[in-house]
């Protein structure tokens, strides 16, 4: 393709293409500039030509049959770059665009060849050549193919407006009996969109529609929505278990789900060995009244405030009773130090002096069954270090 | 407990999947599980094994879960002593409290799976049904719910055993480091 600045603009359709694919190139230019012009805010809901103009063939087309509020300017703006890959894409459906081109713009019929052309050129040299002769008389003989208008927008549009381009597909593809083959595939590729969309979204139409050649009754239709279920049930099995995302198919998925479910089983079977051996040395007798006083304190804090409002709690104990009864809860405080607050645990320390480190080691040491008058300082000091 | 996750107002089965992960993932059910966990360890007899832990674990995680997932109902019904009567009495009545009762298991896996239905994920879909406690004669769709709920708790109690090991090793380590010292001095 040479990139061309020849002039004229030519409605002769000769037989070579140089000339015309120049002017293809030229009109893309134009609609781009036409886009980053004007195309700022609602000129597309607006249905104007120019409006039209600046949105490649299937875009105009979406629009002119199901006109909401704005085919959004950012999108076709962003489609627009790609304005020549869509131009050749629609290989089949030039007819369509352009019968759909024509409905509005009776007068401007020139305008209507002239883009019908440069959609055909743009495509294979081989079918241009023929499709082009026969293109003016198919433009005004062409029987209207409503499937293919659907199914034009559906497979470019989908990633950006799948509800309100599937509304337009059920219903254009619901008064149509027969299906072409290239609008079934454009079907059957819309249709898991759709089919998602059924199920995540609350949409007006709830039409399911079956692929060519599969039955519509009850039991695949039930059954495709089981199939939904398991799926969405993998899903969330993948996102629970770490490094499955990256995995594809079921059965590799389901290996290492079971791979991580027999790892944590065997982390709890080691656990419970290591808690045994540490067991034994513990005086529950200790554990038994500090849990039965923690019981009390503790139904009042939440998760993260539970740190704060123990110490608020251990406060007003050192001031209500003596260091006799220890009302903390003690394997708790540890755990917090240990997992959740470690700067708070240290503030702490520091705010309450002497008494805290007490409180905090009397159950520690109390588990162990050991005297705690004597020993305090000393394992204060350890205790904080360690923890 | 799960209320704010629970009271969301889209469809069941969202709610059920947010119910999974957010369930087992709230500090607020870590430490109910840590004392349920450490009444179980209370209740052990000391230096009766590493087995007779991972029961009293076992028993204390199913009990957090309240009964509403089924690994933790066959966790819970397995201990009972008197297992026939009180696993036909309590299950019908927990069942019927919580969701439609079974008349009959349906036959495993193999009825409600059609796509994924290759002879691998099946026996995949099999063996995870035998590693979750009480799963066997569960149709797909359930065990993978059933699987997740299980895998959160899993996570959950392996934290907080984890914490609970460290915590009592570093505290017996310290008490005897400190006997040994204050015999010293002394």
């Amino acid at each position: 393709m040479e990139p061309g600045g020849s002039s004229g603009v030519g409605s002769g359709n000769s037989g070579t293409y140089t000339p015309e694919i120049a002017e293809s190139l030229r009109f893309e230019e134009e609609i781009q500039s036409l886009i980053h012009q004007s195309f700022d805010g609602s000129s597309a809901a607006g249905g104007s030509f120019t409006a039209l103009l600046g949105l490649p063939a299937n875009q105009a087309v979406e629009l002119l049959h199901h006109p909401g509020p704005g085919e959004p300017p950012a999108s076709a703006a962003s489609s627009s770059p790609t304005a020549g890959d869509l131009w050749r894409l629609r290989l089949g459906e030039h007819h369509a665009a352009t019968d759909a081109l024509r409905l509005p713009f009776g007068g401007s019929s020139t305008f209507v060849e002239r883009a019908a052309r440069f959609s055909v050129f743009a495509t294979d040299d081989s079918p241009a050549s023929s499709s082009g002769g026969g293109l003016s008389p198919g433009l005004k003989a062409e029987p209207p193919d409503s499937d293919s208008p659907p199914t034009l927008p559906a497979p470019a549009g989908r990633p950006r407006r799948p509800s309100k381009r599937k509304e337009c597909e059920k219903s254009k593809a619901k008064a149509v009996a027969k299906k072409s083959k290239s609008a079934e595939e454009n079907t059957s590729a819309a249709k898991p969109a759709a089919e998602e969309n059924t199920s995540g979204d609350k949409l007006p139409y709830v039409h399911v529609r079956a692929r060519r050649g599969q039955a519509t009754d009850s039991h695949s239709l039930a059954e495709r929505a089981r199939r939904e279920k398991i799926n969405a049930r993998m899903k969330l099995l993948q996102d629970l278990v770490p490094g499955c995302s990256k995995i594809t198919g079921t059965a590799l998925v389901l290996d290492e789900i079971i791979n991580h479910v027999q790892s944590l089983q065997r982390q709890v079977e080691f656990l419970s060995m290591k808690l045994a051996a540490v067991n034994p040395r513990i005086d529950f007798s200790g554990l038994d009244h500090i849990l039965s006083a923690e019981c009390g304190p503790l139904a009042v804090g939440s998760g993260c405030g539970g740190g704060a409002s123990g110490t608020a709690m251990w406060a007003s104990d050192t001031a209500a009773s003596t260091g006799g009864i220890r009302r903390m809860p003690p394997p708790q405080q540890i755990w917090h130090l240990d997992l959740v607050h470690p700067q708070q645990s240290s503030t702490v320390w520091e705010n309450n002096g002497a008494a805290h480190p007490h409180f905090l080691l009397s159950p520690a040491i109390s588990l162990v069954g050991y005297d705690p008058a004597g020993s305090v300082p000393l394992n204060s000091n350890q205790l904080k270090m360690e923890l | 407990m799960i209320s704010a996750s629970s009271s969301s107002a889209s469809s069941s089965r969202k709610k059920k999947m947010k119910q999974a992960e957010s369930k087992w993932r709230t500090a607020a059910q870590e430490r109910i599980y840590r004392r349920r966990l450490l009444e179980a360890l209370r209740a052990t007899a000391s230096g009766a094994g590493p087995r007779a832990v991972k029961e009293a674990a076992d028993s204390a995680l199913a009990l957090t879960a309240r009964g509403q997932s089924q690994w933790s109902r066959a966790i819970l019904l397995g201990r009972c002593r008197p297992r026939r009567k009180l696993l036909l009495k309590a299950g019908g009545k927990v069942r019927r409290g919580r969701r439609r009762p079974r008349p009959a298991a349906p036959v495993p896996v193999a009825a409600a799976a059609p796509a994924p239905a290759g002879k691998k994920v099946r026996d995949r879909l099999r063996v995870l049904g035998r590693l979750v406690p009480g799963c066997r004669q569960l149709s797909a769709p359930n065990l993978l719910e059933e699987a997740a709920d299980y895998v959160a708790a899993l996570e959950m109690q392996v934290k907080a055993m984890r914490a609970l090991a460290d915590a009592l090793s570093a505290a017996s380590l310290n008490a005897a480091a400190a006997g040994e010292a204050e015999s010293n001095v002394v």
